[in-house]
This record gives C-alpha cells, sequence and structure tokens, in this order.
C-alpha cells in the first residue's frame, strides 16, 4: 500500500468517526438545549422569559412588546423537533400567558 | 253536606305533616349526599401517600411496572417551579407524555437524571436505562414492587416539622431545614429574584365566611408566577374571579395544588386565619 493511499484511508476513516454520530441520529443523552444550532432561537427565549418575576414592575408598552417577542418566537419553536417542541411551547405559553395576564390587569386598573 | 265537608278538611290536616316530613327527608338525604361530594376528603392515611402519582400509561405495555412518583422526596429539594414550568411537567398526572425514550434525549425526568448532573454531592442516578434487567429500574418503576423505594419516608422525614397530613414543607422551607432549589443548568432561564410581595386579603363571598390571607411571599417562594396566573387563576380582573370551595374541592383554583401535594383544604383556618378551628376529618 502506497504512503499516500494510507493517508487517504485514515484521512476517511477520520471523518467517517467526526461524522458518523450525526448520521445515526441525536446521540443519546446530550442536553438538547445546549446544541449551537438552537442557540439563537434560545437566547430569545432566555431573554424573553426571565423576566416573568419583574412582570408586574413592566408599563403597558413593555408588555405589549415582549408579547410580540412571544408570538415570534412560536413559529421558530414550532420547527424543533416534538418533545422539545412540546416543552418549550409549553414554557413559551406560560411566560406569554402571564404577560397578558399582567397587561390585562393593568389596563383593568386604568378603568 | 257540611259534615262532609268536614270530613275534607281533617284529611287535609293529616296530609301536611306527611308532606313536611317528606320534603324534610329528601332534602336532608340531598343535603347528606352534597356534604359527600364536597367535603374535602381526609389526607391519606400514609404521609408518604400524600402527593403520590402513579403513572402508567406507557410503562405496563412495555412490560414494565408502573411509576410511582412521589413528591416528598422531590419537594423536599427543588421547587414546583423548576419542574412544572421549567422542565415541563404538567399540572395533572399523566398529561405531561412522559416516556422512556423523552426521558433519555434529557427531557422530563431526564433532565435530571441523567448520570451526570449531582445534587448534595452525590450523581442523581440516570433514568431509563437500556438494560430492562438493571437494579435501579425498580427506583421508579415500582408499582407492586416490595421493598423497592430506597430513601424510606419516615428516616428522609425524621427531623423535618410535621402537620397533621404529613410534612409541614412551609415551617421546613422557613426554618431552613430544607433549601429548594430554584434553577437547573442547561435547562433554566437566569432570573433575577422576585421581589418581596405583600400579603393581600380576598374577600370571602359570604359574610359568614372569614377573609382568606393570601401570602403572595410564601406562594412565590415555591411558584414563581407563571405556575399560577393565567392557566390557574385566569381572571385578571380584581373581584371578578368566582372562587368556591366546591371548585377547590374540585381540583380548580387552590385546589390545583392544595389537596393535592399543598397542605389539603381541611384545616380551614391555614387560608382563612380567623376562622375557628376545625379539622375535618
Amino acid at each position: 500500500m502506497s504512503k499516500t493511499r494510507f493517508i487517504a484511508i485514515l484521512l476517511f476513516i477520520g471523518l467517517i468517526a467526526q461524522f458518523g454520530v450525526c448520521a445515526s441520529g441525536k446521540p443519546v443523552g446530550a442536553a438538547p438545549q445546549t446544541a449551537p444550532a438552537q442557540q439563537s432561537w434560545q437566547r430569545e427565549f432566555e431573554d424573553v422569559c426571565s423576566r416573568t418575576q419583574d412582570a408586574m414592575t413592566f408599563s403597558q408598552q413593555e408588555l405589549t412588546a415582549l408579547i410580540q417577542r412571544c408570538d415570534a418566537l412560536q413559529g421558530r419553536i414550532d420547527k424543533l423537533d416534538d418533545t422539545q417542541k412540546k416543552v418549550y411551547m409549553g414554557r413559551l405559553r406560560m411566560c406569554r400567558g402571564l404577560y397578558a395576564y399582567v397587561l390585562e390587569s393593568k389596563r383593568n386598573e386604568k378603568k | 253536606m257540611p259534615m262532609c265537608s268536614n270530613r275534607k278538611e281533617t284529611k287535609k290536616n293529616r296530609r301536611g305533616p306527611s308532606l313536611l316530613a317528606l320534603i324534610f327527608g329528601v332534602l336532608f338525604l340531598a343535603n347528606n349526599a352534597w356534604a359527600q361530594i364536597y367535603l374535602p376528603g381526609p389526607p391519606p392515611e400514609q404521609p408518604s401517600d400524600y402527593g403520590k402519582v402513579i403513572l402508567d400509561s406507557y410503562s405496563p405495555a412495555a412490560g414494565m411496572h408502573a411509576v410511582e412518583f412521589d413528591h416528598w422526596q422531590h419537594r423536599a429539594r427543588f421547587t414546583c417551579r423548576l419542574c412544572h414550568v421549567d422542565i415541563g411537567f404538567a399540572m395533572e398526572a399523566k398529561a405531561t407524555g412522559i416516556q422512556s425514550a423523552t426521558i433519555r434525549q434529557g427531557f422530563h425526568c431526564g433532565a435530571c437524571h441523567d448520570g451526570k448532573r449531582t445534587f448534595a454531592g452525590k450523581t442523581i442516578f440516570a433514568a431509563c436505562s437500556d438494560d430492562r434487567h438493571d437494579q435501579r429500574c425498580a427506583r421508579c418503576h415500582s408499582v407492586g414492587v416490595p421493598n423497592a423505594r430506597q430513601e424510606e419516608y419516615r428516616t428522609f422525614t425524621a427531623k423535618l416539622p410535621k402537620a397533621f397530613y404529613g410534612v409541614d414543607w412551609e415551617a421546613a422551607e422557613k426554618s431552613g431545614l430544607i433549601k429548594p432549589v430554584d434553577f437547573l443548568e442547561g435547562v433554566s432561564v437566569q432570573r433575577q429574584a422576585m421581589q418581596s410581595r405583600e400579603d393581600f386579603s380576598i374577600k370571602a363571598g359570604y359574610s359568614w365566611v372569614n377573609p382568606i390571607v393570601f401570602s403572595h411571599e410564601k406562594h412565590s417562594i415555591w411558584n414563581g408566577c407563571e405556575l399560577c396566573h393565567p392557566e390557574i387563576f385566569p381572571t385578571a380582573k380584581r373581584g371578578t374571579g368566582r372562587y368556591s370551595m366546591f371548585a377547590n374541592i374540585e381540583g380548580r383554583y387552590c385546589g390545583a395544588c392544595h389537596g393535592k401535594v399543598a397542605f389539603p383544604l381541611n384545616n380551614c383556618r391555614l387560608c382563612h386565619p380567623r376562622a375557628p378551628t376545625w379539622v375535618a376529618q
């Protein structure tokens, strides 16, 4: 076997080892929340839903903006796989629901 | 003729008390039936059974014992919010759709039980391994398996304050005997501590019922805001919510937690502080 062919085979095996796991499906037990491809929607999710404790301190405009951001996130979460979608849709529903609830109570206070 | 008329009146007079007795009897039976339905049931005989959830949607079909989930083991360590908001467990038993596959993917029980995370210096055991003969299966799939539980209720709760239904979790938290964790790395969202909120009084709908004193502070320690609003308490306009003990006993409003996991509805004074001492048995 020539030296070049040997190196080519080694490189081929190395490539398979590198990407073979991805080709055969998701690694079992890996935390799905930390996959790099999901970071963008997750960052937005964390930013929007990290403020629920302060919901009562926000103005009506701020609450409306947060609700709109939640609605925009819905489409992105909808594209996730089943379980992840179910978990994050539930979390988003609660988060959005709270902002809408506080907004409604603030509007009622003004009446 | 006058004699005939007198006889009729006498018959009518005799019917009166019978009719009254009949009405009284019907009302008495109806009231009893109503009370049977709408009196809060007593807590289970074994305090360890309070808050127990049996999950048998998928296990028996897969040839496994059903899962026995004890709230007491978990609520001593974690807040309700962490599991029911961040991890996504539904508030109704069997509504989450937990399967071994979802656990292995790191969701539901697998969010903590992955064999990697640690709690108080100990590794949290991995749930749902591939080996069905694994001894660890029985730690959760324990319905009908004698002595399967490793942590026994009495030992676990020996140093915790007790109430008539089991552990007084509120007192345990207040005294620092338990410190429920509210954050799970990689799952929870970093958030600031909630500003302390004052208790408020909810006027009862009937003049003879003492007002409810609701503690936002106590509830927010365990629940955060979004666990209760708007799904359990949807009304945002003050004074328009139609809460009742009937609804609570049916598992709505306060009854979503109280009577299931949080302290039961039998002791009036826990919510109506000025009510006379009475504990339904």
